[in-house]
């Protein structure tokens, strides 16, 4: 991968980061290689934007298991913003990295006592215990949590995610509802859910999941899953003994209907293979 | 027609271009004195939930044809059933902020009027008592006689034009004019914008008012009651296979595909 990141100046490396610091990528091993760069060689020309930069190095540099550049960032930070909360749960962080999980809940208890509305330490508190696997709990704080704030559709994702992880179905599709409602035009969201409803399972449940496939083909015509999981859906739904004729004849075309779409999108890529 | 006065170039030189610097730099130190002594608006944790509460409430209103109808009813129930509905059953402890009861409040009053009022005061007073005596500058339309008193401060001359003003309002219509100025330089939203401040104070109380919860709950309740669940997905098969999918730009590896 870091054979295509053939960036030489200095103001590339620099915007490259921007990028993907407001796209909100996690390539962190090339976060690492160019902020590593970018802090030793060219520091001094740039200025205040020296600051994010050491903050987005250091989370990548967590991730790579880099504590040596982790701990040089977080030094500067410090240095230069003594007693800030962000700086703390930056340093929390490295405490969670080092699985110093008594000590980072420590840090961020104290973060709270100052500013209870802040969110972020709440959040890394979660992840702690989803680190340790204490997946109950960790649901159970989430769901405090999301009681407070309603609105943190980011919460909301990582609830339908761990209750996915405990096959708890129904409660998941309740938060991806959440998620389906605020950001109505999104079509991973509705596939999610039309996923969830069909392993969900029941007649109802299948119908609903292949109304919200449809929906997610019809936000995005790309989606494959969206397709094959619409041709299953209605297949399975033709395949019930329970379902009376016209039903089954409309679902039968449906998924006649999604082969069609299947087969035509195996002919584009191999004709793009064939150029 | 009035007579057309000559004034002296010397007064356009030491007396228009000064005014016009003078209250721009002095808006400019209004700016940054009034960032030093901004105070952080701290906020309960209960009024962050409540505006995310009415949020997902009004979110719900809007966007609710997009999830079944069950999930709908279910969500409406709870924000609006008699026994325990959260909207009409939750009350807060309404405190009005009334400068005297909260010395917050009275603080950031003070801090305004003393950033704002009190160098306009001084400053036109100043003006006033430096370059009185003559006249400074012709406003473009013709003005009424009640007018000369205000506009002509100094200068006692009755038969004079009230058209012909003295620094005192030139400054004056300096400082409502370099608005826009300081819009570009310093940025929207500055500290040196003293007509929009004024409206605000005009205008009432500052915006996140404490009682206005209870309102926005029970105008939300309403809100709610009166929505009906259309659902969005009725004929959606029927409407996606009405034509062919459109797989142009599939495969291609231009194309970020999935989610990293």
């Amino acid at each position: 991968m870091s054979k295509n990141v053939l960036i030489i100046v200095f103001t590339e490396m620099r915007d490259k980061l921007r990028k993907w610091r407001e796209d909100n990528h996690r390539n962190s091993e090339q976060i690492v290689d160019v902020g590593e760069e970018l802090i030793n060689e060219h520091a001094s020309k740039l200025g205040d934007d020296i600051w994010i930069i050491y903050e987005q190095v250091m989370i990548a540099a967590l991730d790579c298991s880099r504590d040596d550049l982790a701990w040089t960032c977080l030094q500067e930070l410090k240095r230069q913003f003594p007693g800030s909360q962000r700086v703390k749960r930056l340093a929390g962080m490295r405490l969670e990295a080092l699985e110093k999980y008594e000590d980072a809940s420590k840090q961020y208890d104290s973060i709270l006592q100052d500013d209870p509305t802040n969110t972020a330490a709440r959040k890394r508190k979660i992840s702690i215990l989803k680190a340790q696997g204490k997946s109950a709990e960790a649901i159970r704080e989430l769901n405090e949590y999301l009681e407070q704030f309603v609105g943190d559709q980011e919460a909301w994702h990582e609830l339908s995610e761990l209750y996915i992880n405990e096959h708890d179905y129904g409660k998941a599709a309740f938060c991806l509802e959440e998620l389906m409602m605020t950001n109505p035009h999104n079509h991973l969201y509705c596939e999610q859910y039309a996923e969830v409803k069909y392993t969900q399972g029941g007649l109802e449940n299948l119908e609903l999941s292949r109304k919200y496939f449809a929906q997610a083909l019809k936000l995005n015509n790309r989606n494959m899953r969206a397709l094959f999981g619409l041709y299953m859906s209605a297949s399975h739904i033709a395949a019930s003994p329970k379902v009376n004729a016209t039903v089954k004849k409309a679902n039968v075309k449906y998924a006649t209907w999604a082969t069609n779409q299947i087969n035509r999108a195996y002919q584009v890529s191999y004709a793009r293979c064939l150029l | 027609m009035a007579p057309e006065l000559l004034l002296d170039s010397n007064i356009r030189l030491w007396v228009v271009l000064p005014i016009v610097f003078i209250t721009f730099l002095v808006g400019v130190i209004r700016h940054y004195v009034s960032i030093l002594l901004q105070s952080d608006k701290k906020l309960t944790l209960e009024q962050v939930s409540d505006s995310q509460v009415l949020i997902r409430s009004r979110i719900l209103r809007e966007n609710g044809k997009y999830i079944p109808k069950q999930s709908f009813l279910m969500r409406k129930f709870y924000f609006n059933n008699q026994e325990d509905g959260f909207l009409k059953n939750t009350k807060r402890k309404v405190v009005p902020p009334s400068p005297m009861t909260d010395p917050s409040m009275l603080t950031d009053m003070m801090k305004g009027n003393v950033t704002n009022v009190l160098p306009m005061i001084l400053i036109g007073g100043w003006i006033n008592w430096t370059f009185s005596g003559f006249v400074t500058t012709k406003v473009p339309f013709p003005l009424t006689l009640r007018f000369k008193p205000m506009l002509q401060q100094g200068i006692e001359l009755l038969s004079l034009d009230a058209s012909w003003v003295s620094s005192a309002s030139w400054y004056f219509l300096n400082v409502f004019g370099l608005r826009s100025m300081y819009s570009l330089i310093l940025g929207q939203d500055n500290g040196a914008d003293q007509s929009r401040i004024m409206q605000e104070q005009m205008s009432g109380a500052a915006m996140a008012m404490p009682a206005d919860t209870n309102k926005a709950f029970k105008a939300e309740w309403e809100a709610l009651e009166l929505t009906d669940h259309q659902w969005a997905l009725e004929g959606v098969e029927e409407e996606l296979m009405s034509r062919e999918l459109d797989l142009d730009g599939m495969f291609s590896k231009e194309l970020p595909t999935g989610i990293f």
